[in-house]
């Protein structure tokens, strides 16, 4: 899962990507609106976390501009203003959920989380596959209850996998979901470590589609469900 | 609906009154005025009767004169006698009223109405009328029948005699006192109608000559109460710069409170995020630095929320004139709760009547609306409803918000007024929504009352001042 940060205050920004970084997501950092306005045009992003007031863009202008080109991913509003009036015009710009500062990083995380949640169709933050446990609360996984090591790189495919449990998932969007920007993309290392995954919760869950990609398979869904989440994600 | 307004200067009394101080000014010219008019009307009066009164005694005075005879006497003397006597009836029958006499040094002649008697005469009148021979004189003095007279008395230089002889024709003067008394009374009680008249014709003039001034202090109160924005109308040459001046001062005095707003605002909010950064530094640090960073990091943000708070509350006093539409800001609000609890699916059911305006600011009603919708709609499990309604007393409104949860233990209810207190310590938020509205709503003499909805949950009813919705807006 793959988030941007759009705040000008380099010391929060910082503690943000961290933060985010150690929960297993991979993370963006934009310090001022045109470059954050740029990156969520550009970039598929899973979530974004958004200051209001910003140098060169403000972060209303940034969403509404976002909403009006069709970007649909989960934004929350972190700002230090508090009032109604204020939120009423965040909601109102586009914007999923609305944090005030000072904020503690665990609240910002859980309703990142949530949001994700939301956006992916799932109720809780816990994905279970057939004895496969995702938990993106604590960035682990686990087979059959026993945890399994897995480097960050690893966890992010995982989850992101898991999240779309059952469609078809291209080299492309895997690599622009995982890394942050300034990794060096080589899609050929998607191989390395979805091979290393396969290693760690079995071969077999991990299906690769000839020429589109991958697909995390639960055994609990027929084929036809399957065949149903394709056409829709069509 | 308009209310009196209430104006400070009214209760000091007349002192302060300025249509108090024109009529005061116009009675206190008017009534020495009309005093110095019925004192000279009565002087007038008077003297033009007496002139009419003293025309017969003048005559019979002249008669008398003519009809004096000296008769020198064998013994050197010279006696006087009348040729002919006045012929009026009235001064031969005794104490008449009529009366005429003839002084010689030496003796006198009477007419018979005299009967014995004397006219009186001051040794002053005597002296001046013997000392300038030819000279008339006129005045009271008492009759022999106890009545006051008139009298003219002339002193003329009969031949033969060396002393000057002085004729007097006397009448009683009552009638012309009457005369004059009635017209003194007719003049003073004209006059005094008049004066009154005056004063009430002043009183209505200033009255009418200050209306606009009126008219502006209703439109400044109105300006006062929130159902204007500024000072309208037509007014007269001499005041029209000042309702200009009063509308300069309230804009400026909007712009002075909105950038100082806006002032505090900008440094509370530019504080937060070093807040921030500290907060989550010292949530991370598990050591006493982190610790001490911590707790006083959250003293520092409880004082600038406590700090903007206070200056939204000064702002809030100072403003005039504001109000907002509460249809608006609950619909907004409403909009906003569906975003946040979309995956709720709550039912918000919206009772509003459109012609009820909040008198205050938007952002305070925007905050009220808020904090109650979003606690009404964190604890609902399927349905929040809000109404607006004209409260019981002119000027409030009632708004309702209620909804279908667990509700509060009516033993309860003061501690969830109370700020920073959680009943539901599992549920996420500040508590700090329930206490902000009653902060809010005391501010601006509003009243908060919890109870049991209907519908099952908590049910709570504000009253707020309400306005109606501004003439452009229908």
């Amino acid at each position: 899962m793959r988030v941007l940060v759009v705040e000008d205050d380099k010391d929060l920004s910082r503690q943000l990507a961290e933060a985010l970084r150690d929960s297993g997501y991979a993370v963006d950092v934009a310090n001022d609106g045109e470059d954050g306005h740029f990156l969520g045009d550009t970039e598929p992003y899973d979530a974004v976390v958004l200051d209001l007031g910003l140098p060169t863009i403000d972060g209303i202008s940034i969403l509404q501009k976002w909403r009006a080109d069709g970007k649909t991913f989960p934004v929350l509003i972190l700002t230090a203003r508090d009032q109604w009036s204020e939120k009423v015009s965040g909601f109102d710009a586009g914007a999923d959920d609305y944090l005030t500062k000072p904020f503690h990083t665990e609240e910002l995380l859980a309703r990142l989380r949530a949001l994700m949640r939301r956006a992916a169709g799932h109720s809780t933050d816990t994905i279970e596959i057939g004895g496969l446990t995702v938990d993106n609360r604590s960035a682990r996984a686990f087979v059959d209850g026993m945890p399994i090591k897995l480097t960050s790189h690893e966890f992010r495919l995982l989850s992101y996998m898991a999240v779309h449990v059952g469609r078809v998932i291209s080299r492309t969007e895997l690599v622009e979901h995982i890394y942050d920007q300034d990794f060096d993309r080589d899609s050929n290392t998607i191989e390395v470590f979805v091979g290393r995954l396969r290693k760690k919760i079995g071969t077999e869950r991990i299906e690769t589609v000839r020429g589109l990609g991958y697909r995390l398979l639960d055994p609990a869904l027929s084929k036809d469900k399957v065949k149903a989440i394709e056409d829709q994600t069509k | 609906m308009k209310t009196k307004p209430n104006n400070p200067a009214a209760e000091t009394g007349r002192s302060a009154s300025l249509v108090g101080r024109l009529v005061r000014g116009a009675v206190l010219w008017a009534l020495p005025l009309l005093a110095l008019t019925a004192f000279a009307l009565v002087w007038l009066y008077r003297e033009s009767t007496y002139q009419i009164f003293d025309e017969p005694l003048i005559s019979t005075v002249t008669s008398l004169i003519s009809s004096a005879e000296t008769i020198p006497q064998d013994s050197g003397e010279t006696i006087i006698a009348l040729s002919k006597e006045p012929l009026d009836p009235r001064y031969q029958r005794a104490l008449s009223g009529r009366y005429w006499q003839v002084i010689t040094d030496e003796a006198q002649i009477t007419s018979r109405s005299l009967y014995g008697e004397e006219i009186d005469f001051s040794a002053d009148e005597r002296a001046k009328l013997l000392g300038n021979p030819g000279a008339q004189i006129s005045g009271s003095s008492p009759g022999p029948d106890g009545e006051s007279l008139r009298f003219v008395a002339r002193s003329v230089i009969l031949p033969d005699i060396q002393r000057p002889v002085i004729m007097v024709a006397a009448m009683d003067e009552s009638p012309a006192k009457r005369a004059i008394n009635r017209f003194a009374v007719l003049a003073i009680s004209v006059l005094a109608a008049l004066t009154l008249g005056l004063i009430a014709a002043v009183t209505l003039q200033v009255r009418l000559g200050l209306r606009p001034l009126f008219d502006l202090r209703d439109r400044v109160a109105s300006v006062r109460e929130g159902s204007a924005t500024k000072v309208e109308g037509d007014y007269p040459r001499e005041i029209a710069p000042l309702a200009g001046e009063l509308n300069s001062l309230i804009a400026h005095n909007r712009d002075v409170v909105e950038r100082a707003k806006t002032h505090v605002s900008n440094l509370a909010h530019a504080l937060k995020t070093p807040l921030a950064v500290l907060t989550n530094e010292a949530d991370k640090a598990k050591t006493d630095l982190g610790e001490i960073v911590g707790r006083q990091t959250r003293t520092m943000t409880s004082q600038v929320e406590h700090h903007l708070a206070r200056a939204r509350a000064a702002a809030r006093a100072q403003t005039i004139g504001t109000r907002s539409d509460v249809t608006e800001s609950i619909t907004a609000m409403v909009r906003t709760m569906a975003r946040i609890y979309g995956q709720k699916d709550l039912d918000i059911t919206q009772n509003l009547d459109p012609e009820i305006w909040f008198r205050g600011e938007k952002a305070d009603l925007d905050e009220i609306a808020g904090n109650l919708l979003d606690n009404a709609c964190k604890w609902a499990k399927a349905s929040v409803k809000v109404t607006v309604s004209a409260g019981v007393e002119a000027g409030f409104a009632s708004m309702i918000v209620e909804d279908d949860g667990p509700g509060v233990r009516p033993e309860n209810y003061a501690k969830a007024l109370q700020r920073g207190e959680r009943l539901d310590e599992a549920t996420p938020g500040t508590g700090f929504g329930l206490s902000i509205v009653d902060d809010l709503v005391r501010a601006y003499k509003g009243e908060v009352a919890l109870g049991r909805s209907a519908m099952g949950g908590l049910k709570v009813t504000l009253t707020i001042p309400s306005a109606p919705p501004p003439e452009d807006s229908l």
